[in-house]
């Protein structure tokens, strides 16, 4: 039974429009809506690399330990983080702030390669796995003023990089690679020692690790490097190891080197004018194009006629260079990004760019920037796509699959990524939210 | 269509025993050129003067002459319909003619995209998306950008091309995925959910927008959601307004007859001018 003041039939035209103008409008971004930075994580987590604690001791009844997070996962971080590395088991997460803490660490401690952690059940001892972002605590003069530029990890040290307090390197050193002297038989876990490293022709602007030695390019254009050189990593010309950062020269000296890369144990550098130099292992093909033999120890220039270079990465047996046109080329011996035919080459091939999503519809894609894990890599696009291809070890590509990936293949991360880390077994990506 | 000139009846050939040269009862088989009995003027029907058959002209020994079938050849046509297209939607829609029916399930076999035309506008929410539903929210829309919506644009490309590759079912282990990936031509041939393979954002002017979609198995719902949901990221509410379908397969706009051309001339030459294309993506890609 209807009452009497409700409408006989359905509302007119009129009525609708009427109720529509009047109904409220909700607003749910709000003036000073930014986009947000965030950080995923993904790959294996027991080592706790993944800064998820619940991950690898469940704090809810319900949580099962997650070995392998196989697709990416946010990270919960206190500041905005702008630089991040992925080493052999830990990370390191780095702030561009003025605050107090500006570096934090989780994973891998056993050689105090994230400083020293001060462990709740001892005082005196160190933890030795962190499963959570925990500070770092650098011994800055300045620490209010100082900013971190960049952070680098390797396989049992790291390095951070400030803008004017010099490079600060901390973790194992029997090899120099923290750039002082060896100690015999020095107990490198639960150790406070972090080092700092001021001497260096100009201001260092980039500081890369490899697997067990260190390299500094600086601001002039040159390349400094220390730690262990059996397959002549260090570039200066011996085998030995080196305990203090030293010049290197070759084909590099006089030249304008404006990026280095390296992680295992072979470096790749590249010069103002875009050529592309090398030095280190070549057990794989990587130097292959200059020399035969297997340990290169002086930088050399690589011939490569692929057109000016922008970016170059160096994976543990592959290389990868990306041109001004944005090609991608890669060479050396693994899992390429060319099929599975593909397994070794001395002589950079490219990779088709519409495996990166360019095509007659949208043919403006390039590729920004191309990073290298141990037997991974990653290329990012201008439209924020992240694409991965390489050995799938323990779930670090982040396809949600298990299986290898033999061509770029696009990881689907809510946001656009802005810079990638790859590690041995996990990955880091700081991303930007849409709106 | 009964008014029309009747076909010459189909010929086929037939292997017919005669009597063999040796003679003496034997049989041997001779090919023969026959017409089908099928489109034979005493057959079906035909209406007008119709020539008896000669003795050696059928299969079957001599036929007896018996009354003819009078009438109108063709009293109804099969007329089959191609994908879908719903009432709030517009655009070309295929039929199949006849024999057209069987290549309308090659053609779905085909699995080729078809390309839609959107029209969106923001700041309003309705219960189907559309912009006659009725209104569940309104909500603010000055802050969108053209480039915020290209943003999530390239999120939705970049996940559906996942799910183009996922739901081929090749094995993306071996070399020839690679090379079908690399020249852009892995897509599923079985069934899937609806796949966006590219979106393109041809018109915006706040409220309105205007999308280009080129998609795989879908709806025009699912088309309209996929609108809602935009509004949704964009942290606003948007409502369809327009799906228009440009292409379906091979067939556009351009062959498309609009409604004052529904007659058997136009539809003829429609027929005809298609056919080729037809007949030439049938065979690329079905083989």
């Amino acid at each position: 039974r209807r009452g009497l003041g409700a409408a006989a039939g359905p509302p007119s035209t009129r009525q609708l429009r009427e109720a529509e103008e009047a109904a409220p409008v909700f607003q749910y971004a709000g003036k000073a809506a930014k986009r947000k930075d965030r950080v995923f994580v993904w790959g294996f987590s027991y080592s706790g690399a993944l800064g998820v604690p619940s991950f690898v001791k469940p704090d809810a009844g319900w949580k099962k330990p997650r070995r392998i997070q196989g697709t990416p996962y946010r990270l919960e971080t206190e500041e905005k983080i702008s630089s991040a590395a992925c080493g052999y088991g830990f990370t390191l997460l780095a702030s561009n702030t003025r605050d107090i803490t500006k570096v934090w660490g989780t994973g891998l401690n056993k050689d105090s390669q994230l400083g020293f952690q001060r462990s709740r059940r001892d005082q005196t001892k160190g933890y030795e796995y962190v499963l959570e972002p925990s500070p770092i605590p650098l011994p800055l003069e300045k620490p209010q003023q100082t900013r971190v530029l960049q952070v680098s990890c390797g396989r049992a040290h790291s390095l951070v990089l400030t803008d004017s307090e010099g490079v600060f390197t901390m973790g194992n050193n029997s090899y120099g690679q923290c750039g002082r002297k060896v100690v015999e038989d020095e107990i490198y876990s639960g150790s406070h020692l972090i080092h700092q490293l001021k001497e260096f022709d100009s201001q260092v602007v980039q500081v890369v690790c490899g697997q067990d030695h260190s390299l500094f390019r600086t601001k002039k254009g040159s390349v400094y490097a220390c730690g262990w050189g059996a397959d002549g990593q260090t570039g200066l010309g011996h085998y030995n190891i080196t305990s203090v950062p030293t010049k290197l020269h070759g084909d590099i000296a006089g030249v304008n080197i404006i990026q280095v890369s390296s992680y295992g144990d072979c470096c790749l550098a590249v010069s103002d004018e875009g050529d592309v130099f090398g030095w280190g292992n070549s057990e794989y093909l990587q130097l292959a194009s200059v020399t035969e033999t297997t340990q290169v120890n002086v930088p050399r220039h690589l011939p490569f006629k692929i057109g000016k270079v922008k970016e170059a990465a160096c994976g543990g047996t592959g290389n990868a260079v990306l041109t001004e046109e944005g090609n991608v080329f890669v060479w050396g011996y693994g899992i390429l990004g060319k099929g599975p035919n593909l397994i070794e080459t001395a002589v950079p091939e490219m990779i088709p760019p519409s495996l990166f999503g360019c095509s007659d519809f949208s043919p403006n894609v390039r590729v920004a920037r191309v990073r290298c894990g141990l037997s991974q890599f990653a290329a990012l696009t201008n439209r924020g796509e992240l694409f991965v291809w390489g050995k799938n070890l323990r779930g670090c590509l982040g396809t949600g699959r298990m299986e290898d990936q033999y061509f770029p293949w696009r990881v689907t991360v809510p946001g656009e990524v802005v810079d990638v880390a790859c590690g041995v077994d996990h990955m880091v990506s700081l991303v930007r939210s849409f709106t | 269509l009964n008014a029309a000139p009747v076909r010459a009846p189909r010929q086929r050939v037939r292997f017919l025993p005669a009597p063999a040269p040796g003679g003496g009862g034997a049989v041997e088989l001779v090919a023969a050129r026959v017409p089908v009995l099928a489109d034979h003027p005493l057959g079906k029907g035909t209406a007008g003067p119709f020539p008896l058959p000669g003795p050696g002209e059928t299969g079957t020994g001599s036929i007896t002459v018996s009354v003819a079938v009078r009438g109108p050849r063709f009293k109804k046509l099969k007329i089959g319909a191609g994908h879908r297209l719903d009432v709030k939607a517009s655009g070309v829609f295929v039929l199949g003619v006849g024999h057209g029916n069987k290549l309308l399930t090659d053609l779905y076999n085909c699995h080729l995209t078809k390309v839609y035309i959107v029209g969106g506008l923001f700041g309003k929410a309705t219960d189907d998306f559309s912009d006659t539903g009725n209104l569940v929210e309104k909500t603010t829309f000055d802050h969108i950008t053209r480039e915020k919506l290209e943003r999530i644009l390239a999120v939705i490309q970049g996940t559906n091309q996942k799910a183009l590759l996922m739901y081929s079912n090749i094995d993306m282990k071996t070399q020839e995925a690679y090379e079908l990936a690399v020249k852009g031509l892995i897509r599923p041939m079985g069934k899937c959910p609806p796949i966006i393979t590219a979106v393109r954002c041809l018109h915006f002017a706040l409220p309105e927008f205007q999308l280009e979609i080129h998609c795989l198995h879908e709806t025009q719902q699912y088309l309209r959601k996929m609108v809602h949901e935009m509004g949704l990221e964009l942290k606003s509410s948007a409502v369809c307004t327009q799906v228009r379908r440009i292409r379906d397969g091979v067939f556009t706009v351009d062959d498309a007859l609009p409604r004052t051309q529904w007659n058997l001339q136009s539809i003829q030459e429609a027929i005809q001018n298609c056919q080729l294309k037809v007949e030439t993506e049938l065979e690329k890609t079905l083989g």
